[in-house]
């Protein structure tokens, strides 16, 4: 039967439509359109003979073009021939191409002609047309695809790929083809062995043609890609492609080590103005082409992860392993500036949460968790930046988050139970109410006890509240008044609680539901609620009554979270594991994983020797005025500071806490910064170092949205402009005179606020005594402390020649000064005097150093002093009786200079001894260490006081994730007030009180205190309400971050991520910086005097500075007292909730 | 009822003694606190009978808390959601219960007895908490009907609950101790002091008699399944014949649904990871792909 017999029936309809395109009617009769190709061809067929024979030119090439544009058209429009065979029967066209191979003819007399580009564009374009729009399948015949390969290759060098020119044509014809093979997988089959013939064993022309467009921008990336995508999911189930994939193209190699080249194009620094900002939304990065480069490509991989063949699954997986995140990432993440770390660990979140793919997510735990980078995993870097100055917390906690959100064993293991496991932080006796919960509310009790009692303030009458509000306001406001006999619970409402626990506990039929849609307990009522509670409230009174709100937000926390959870391997019971199996967790590190990045800090000084020295110090000067800059009024939040350390060794007790015995620490603690570079070696910074980052925490931050939003307590931020425009040099020559002045009024602004707190608290004697007693410290002698540097590893003594400037500028300032203030104060000066005039933009690139690398060098410096304390104080701890001891007083006297020269005649290590003779070395490596995070959680939440704002909204959102986890282990240790802790493992509850009492003492001082906290709390209502109403949907579940992210309403992706390479930019930052040093000591300066020289008129700076103090006192109030109704919320909701059982395998 | 309670004060001390597996001194020995975590259940709480002192960690929980020694409605509720979830947690077998819908003080429940004397017997029942809970008396336990048994009182069908906790103590006496213990006592017969001295006498001397006794009450209690509860209460349990249009429904369901989270995000995030090898506290332990490093 030829092929015109069977374009004959198309008059009996139907068949022939059966696979038309409704939207493309064929006009022409099919019979028609063959002779129309026919003669096209013998015409075309003519030239081409011509050609083979010797002769022909450009009018032939022109000619043969028309026809075969002609041809390739009729083709495409072709119907199939109908008929009930599958796939359906050629058309006829088709059949006389096939029968001639009228395409390879064509395709070889190009090729033989010698293809000029233009007329491979023309090809391209051709066969793309012709793929893209054929009725019938084309691919499946040879007599197609050949000529298609043939193309192919021959437009492609082997070596030098594809000219740009026809990039674009050829990618989408590419595309075209996997289009249509995925519409017909036996193409690929195909494609396969012709591939083999055609190009040797080992090409699949298709797949190799595209890979190397796999990282473009723009469409033809994306088409690429997609195009990719489709053939790896064809082949998801074909063996031998697989295998192909992995053995014979570098597909995995090029896209893993294409995210590197990726990676390395990411700004190194970014660049935003929010105080809030922490974490990169997608308006954040949209906006910047080269993370979206990056972006595409990362999804690539995950989409590529997620339906490939397990064996190219695999094989990307090892490449971005050991590809990407090994060589890029983890050396990305440890960089020495500031900038970059904060940059690296957004990106890491971003990307982390980006990432769907379980198995990709789980190469970057893995990376995470396990792989290790000069010594120290990523996650004890990680985790050591939580401690650190604003920015790079606010985003180290941000990625905290982002990592808690997966639930992930294997991470809480590393990060949390580990340290539980082996049960040795509760007493012994105690070890079996870890699985308790708090049946009978006592834990929410005492939560909700601690709630500042100047935070209970309500403003309007609750007259016109609705009877629930009140009623629940009534019980939290005073769970104590409630008289002893209770009258039954008269609304029935609240009791549609207990719908959810029957309808899952298999106990009784459906229950009617009338009666609940208007319960504020009923899980389903009216709207989504925001993610926090409080950010719903109006004004105090409401947010008393919220409740209800927060038990909600802990049901579902808890829910989602056990539900989560449900695989996980042992249910952390304190029982399984066992804790007689548990391997004992790390000790608390010996070194200091962030001092790891002190050296590489200063790794040019290494290699330049001394007069680069000069010069890298120079660069940490400029980068810290820089660093001034940015935050603005450090100086004003530095009594501050001392404040908080005065209160920070509170004890556990109450009536303990508001002892001002404590106050010795800050005098003794940052005077021996001048000693970090040996003694810091041997111990954790994160624990307990967070008091002395709050210097720099965040606080010129509040500024900013102080003065949008709240007119009563606005401050101005004044920028010296006058300063900034003097000259570089006039700048430099300013720094002697100015530097002088600061650490003078520093000192005299700590004296003053010393004053105060005496006055009002009414200090214990040994107050007095402890003001006096740091003043030996300082005269420690460098030449002592030089031995133990010795000790240390090189880098450390490299370090410690780098540091050794304070230690001079200390003995200086022992003369002069009674306390420890100045000491950080003298290492700004003397860095600052060893300024070159020009400012220096830095190191070789200028980002290698930045503002916030010197803090980081400075709390170093002081977290290596306070370490030390730390340990004294564990020695203390451990030997008291936690009944009858008095911490507060003991500490007072263990740290007390006097035993310090001691400590500088002997190495750190020996010192432990000294401290407490009466133990043995080594036993404080046998104490129950609770872990590097909930250590650095515990440290930051103590010091809440001192953080911004949007710390603390962070800090807190990540204690209540780590809440929610229903492993009794980790519940216990944080919910479960009423457990004996070993007296060395501090408590959340401890750590709440103490903040408790910082915050009435506080209020008790200041008269407005209530007013101030009533404007916080409107404005964080007012704000939440702004955040709430910008999107409800599509909120990624960061909880409250995401409020704060999206109260940015314009994008950032115009302000971010810019380099700042600039010298006059880095000369600005300087001029600015120092004017706030400037500014910082003047308001010191007048807040010293403002006690001694009353009515003299306080500056406005000095306004500033403790406007700052109080607001963020006072925001800290708001969100303590919302924080522990979240707690509380999460212990009675702990004791009501179901477990899940894991599932059977079936979802995974 | 007063004389009631002191009858049975009494009488619960002895019996206890005589019929539990250790008396006071071995319980004050080992103080059970309800292991919520396994499946198997002492018959019935062995903490039932008061100890003079409480054990360690109890008395440590109890130390702290003194200052808001009081609870209020608020914790009170929350405090019988979590008796109740305890009980869910304890799958008590045959025993069905269901706070009411007016108070979280009242539940209703339902025993089902499967074997022994009483089997088949489907005994419909109101458990009621005092509300000074947990600081009261021990919840009573009202059959709607009285049932034909040495414990349960002729007119007014309460079980005598207080033998078996003639002191509530928080923390180591719960609800669903209760429960179990209204199980046990028709697979125990228990005569001494009875609160129904005809049932008692005959099962010590007619055992005979006695059975037939009970068949009748077992069959009335059946007969009278399908009355409409005692009390009106939306969450009130009621039978109904079968009627496959509304029961097969729910059965299914009952047998498919699968507990998810209220309000789970949609296209949530990958989450509930976990590599770690059960018995290993090794992260990624359980290797599924060779990764080399």
């Amino acid at each position: 039967m030829s092929w015109l017999s069977r374009i004959t029936p198309r008059g009996t309809g139907g068949r022939t439509d059966r696979n038309a395109a409704p939207s493309s009617p064929c006009t022409a009769d099919p019979e028609t359109c063959l002779m129309v190709f026919e003669n096209h061809w013998r015409q075309v067929s003519w030239v081409l003979e011509q050609r083979d024979s010797g002769a022909g030119g450009a009018d032939d090439l022109t000619a043969v073009r028309n026809h075969t544009d002609q041809m390739l058209c009729l083709l495409a429009e072709e119907r199939p021939a109908g008929g009930d065979s599958d796939p359906p029967a050629m058309g006829p066209i088709l059949q006389l191409v096939s029968s001639e191979n009228i395409l390879e003819r064509l395709v070889q007399w190009h090729i033989r002609r010698g293809l000029d580009p233009d007329s491979q564009m023309a090809l391209l374009k051709l066969f793309e047309m012709l793929i893209g729009q054929s009725h019938q399948p084309l691919l499946q015949h040879t007599s197609v695809l050949q000529p298609l390969l043939m193309l192919l290759g021959a437009c492609v060098d082997p070596q030098f790929g594809c000219p740009s020119n026809l990039e674009a044509s050829l990618v989408l014809l590419l595309n075209q083809v996997c289009v249509s093979m995925a519409r017909q997988p036996a193409v690929l089959e195909l494609l396969f062995r012709c591939g083999a013939v055609q190009q040797g064993p080992t090409n699949l022309l298709i797949f190799s043609l595209l890979v190397p467009f796999i990282h473009r921008d723009g469409v033809l990336g994306q088409q690429a890609r997609d195009a990719l995508l489709l053939v790896m999911a064809t082949s998801a189930s074909n063996h031998a492609v697989g295998r192909y994939i992995t053995e014979n193209s570098y597909f995995c190699p090029v896209l893993a080590t294409g995210l590197s080249a990726l990676y390395s194009s990411l700004p190194r620094k970014i660049e935003v103005r929010g105080d809030d900002w922490h974490a990169l939304r997608r308006e954040d990065w949209m906006g910047v082409p080269s993370l979206v480069l990056f972006m595409n490509s990362l999804e690539f991989c995950n989409a590529v992860v997620q339906i490939t063949h397990p064996l190219v699954r695999c094989q990307l997986l090892d490449y971005l392993h050991n590809g990407f995140l090994v060589p890029v990432m983890g050396p990305a993440l440890h960089k020495s500036s500031v900038d970059e770390m904060i940059a690296s660990t957004a990106y890491l979140d971003l990307f982390l949460r980006s990432i769907t793919e379980k198995s990709l997510l789980k190469t970057f735990l893995r990376f995470i968790l396990l792989h290790r980078h000069d010594n120290d995993t990523i996650l004890d870097t990680l985790l050591t930046r939580i401690s650190s100055n604003s920015r790079l917390c606010m985003v180290s906690l941000s990625l905290f988050k982002t990592l808690l959100s997966f639930n992930c064993e294997d991470l809480m293991l590393q990060l949390v139970l580990r340290y539980l496991l082996p049960c040795t932080h509760v007493m012994l006796s105690q070890r079996r109410a870890v699985r308790e919960t708090d049946l009978y509310g006592k834990s929410a009790d005492k939560f909700l006890s601690l709630i500042p009692e100047c935070c209970r303030i309500t403003t309007a009458p609750s007259g016109e509240r609705e009877e629930e509000p009140a009623f629940w306001g009534k019980v939290l406001g005073s769970p104590t008044s409630e008289s002893p006999v209770h009258p039954r619970p008269s609304t029935p409402s609240r009791l549609a609680l207990f719908i959810r626990q029957q309808s899952s506990g298999g106990a009784g039929n459906p229950s009617p539901s009338s009666g609940l849609d208007n319960t504020p307990s009923s899980p389903r009522s009216s709207v989504p609620s925001p993610n926090s509670p409080m950010h719903q409230q109006p004004d105090a009174s409401d947010a008393e009554s919220g409740y209800l709100e927060y038990l909600r937000d802990a049901r579902r926390g808890i829910e989602l979270c056990s539900w989560a959870c449900r695989n996980w391997s042992a249910p952390y019971d304190g029982e399984n594991p066992s804790p007689n199996a548990a391997p004992s967790p790390p000790p608390p590190p010996t070194s200091n994983p962030s001092l790891s990045m002190v050296p590489e800090h200063f790794s040019m000084q290494q290699r330049g020797g001394l007069t680069d020295a000069a010069q890298q110090r120079a660069a940490v000067v400029a980068a810290a005025r820089a660093e001034w800059s940015s935050s603005e009024r450090n100086s004003g939040e530095w009594d501050v500071t001392i404040t908080k350390n005065c209160i920070s060794l509170t004890p556990r007790s109450k009536k303990r806490s508001l002892l001002p015995s404590s106050i010795p620490m800050q005098p003794s603690s940052l005077p021996s910064s001048t000693t970090v570079p040996l003694l810091g070696t041997e111990e954790p910074t994160g624990s307990h170092t967070a008091p002395h980052r709050a210097l720099y925490n965040g606080t010129g931050q509040v500024d900013e949205r102080v003065d949008s939003s709240d007119g009563g307590m606005e401050v101005k931020k004044v920028k010296r402009d006058a300063d900034v425009t003097d000259g570089d040099s006039s700048m430099n020559g300013r720094v002697g005179t100015g530097s002088i002045e600061s650490s003078l009024t520093l000192q005299g602004g700590y004296r003053d606020f010393h004053t105060a707190s005496t006055t009002v608290k009414k200090p214990a004697p040994s107050q007095v005594q402890s003001n006096m007693l740091p003043q030996p410290q300082p005269q420690r002698s460098p030449p002592i402390l030089q031995p133990s540097s010795q000790e240390c590893n090189p880098s450390e003594g490299q370090r410690s020649t780098s540091t050794s400037a304070p230690s001079t500028a200390d003995t200086t300032l022992t003369t002069c000064s009674t306390h420890g203030l100045e000491s950080v104060e003298s290492l700004i000066e003397e860095l600052l005097e060893q300024t070159p005039s020009e400012p220096q933009p830095g190191d070789s690139n200028g980002q290698g150093i930045s503002i916030e690398a010197f803090h980081q060098e400075l709390r170093e410096l002081e977290e290596q002093v306070k370490a030390r304390k730390v340990h004294t104080r564990s020695f203390d701890e451990f030997s008291q009786d936690p009944l009858t001891a008095s911490p507060g007083a003991n500490r007072a006297d263990e740290e007390c200079p006097p035993l310090e020269p001691e400590q500088g005649g002997a190495g750190e290590s020996k010192t432990d001894g000294m401290f407490s003779p009466a133990r043995p070395l080594g036993q404080p490596l046998a104490q129950p260490y609770i872990g590097p995070f909930m250590t650095v959680l515990f440290s930051k939440l103590e010091s809440m006081m001192q953080n911004s704002l949007y710390v603390n909204i962070l800090l807190t959102g990540i204690v209540f994730q780590l809440a929610c986890y229903p492993q009794p282990l980790l519940r216990s240790f944080l919910l479960n007030t009423n457990m004996v802790f070993q007296p060395s493992v501090k408590s959340l509850i401890q750590v709440l009180g103490t903040v408790k009492n910082r915050i009435e003492a506080f209020a008790a001082v200041h008269e407005d205190f209530p007013s101030m906290l009533r404007k916080a709390r409107r404005f964080l209502a007012a704000r939440g309400k702004l955040d709430w109403a910008d999107s409800p949907t599509a909120v990624p579940p960061l909880r409250r971050s995401d409020s704060l992210v999206k109260s940015r309403k314009p994008s950032l992706g115009d302000l971010i991520l810019r380099h700042t390479n600039s010298p006059t930019r880095a000369r600005h930052a300087a001029q600015a910086a120092l004017a706030h040093v400037r500014d910082g000591g003047q308001s010191l300066h007048s807040a010293l005097f403002r006690g001694v020289v009353a009515g003299t008129g306080a500056s406005g700076l000095e306004k500033q500075a403790e406007a700052l103090r109080v607001k963020n006192t006072v925001y800290c109030a708001v969100i303590f007292s919302e924080f522990l109704k979240e707690l509380a919320a999460l212990a009675q909701e702990h004791a009501v909730a179901m477990p899940f059982p894991p599932s059977q395998g079936t979802e995974e | 009822m007063n004389p009631f309670w002191s009858m049975s004060t009494n009488a619960g001390r002895k019996r206890t003694d005589g019929e539990e597996q250790g008396g006071p001194g071995e319980q004050k020995a080992s103080p059970v606190r309800p292991s919520f975590g396994k499946k198997q259940l002492p018959t019935i709480p062995k903490n039932a009978v008061p100890v003079t002192k409480p054990s360690s960690p109890a008395s440590a929980t109890q130390a702290t808390n003194g200052t808001h020694a009081s609870y209020g409605p608020f914790y009170l509720e929350y405090s019988l959601l979590a008796e109740f979830t305890l009980v869910i947690k304890q799958k008590l077998p045959g025993i069905y219960v269901q706070p009411s819908y007016r108070s979280a003080l009242m539940w209703f429940g339902v025993i089902f007895i499967r074997h022994g004397l009483y089997q088949d017997g489907v005994f419909k029942f109101t458990v009621y908490i005092p509300d000074n809970y947990p600081d009261g008396e021990c919840p009573r336990v009202v059959f709607d009907i009285p049932v034909f048994h040495p414990l349960v009182d002729p007119v007014s069908g309460e079980l005598d609950v207080r033998r078996a906790f003639n002191k509530w103590r928080r923390n180591h006496n719960h609800i669903w101790q209760v429960l179990m213990y209204a199980r046990t006592v028709f697979y125990k017969i228990n005569t001494m002091e009875p609160l129904n001295p005809e049932a008692a006498v005959l099962y010590d001397k007619d055992v005979q008699l006695f059975k037939s006794k009970v068949v009748d009450s077992v069959k009335l209690c059946n007969s009278h399944l399908f009355d409409q509860p005692k009390i009106d209460d939306p969450y009130a349990i009621s039978f109904s014949p079968w009627n496959p249009a509304v029961h097969e429904e729910a059965k299914e369901k009952m047998f498919t649904h699968k507990r998810r989270p209220e309000d789970q995000p949609k296209g949530l995030q990958v989450s509930g990871l976990s590599w770690v090898k059960p018995g290993s506290t090794q992260p990624f332990s359980k290797e599924e792909y060779p990764l080399q490093t």
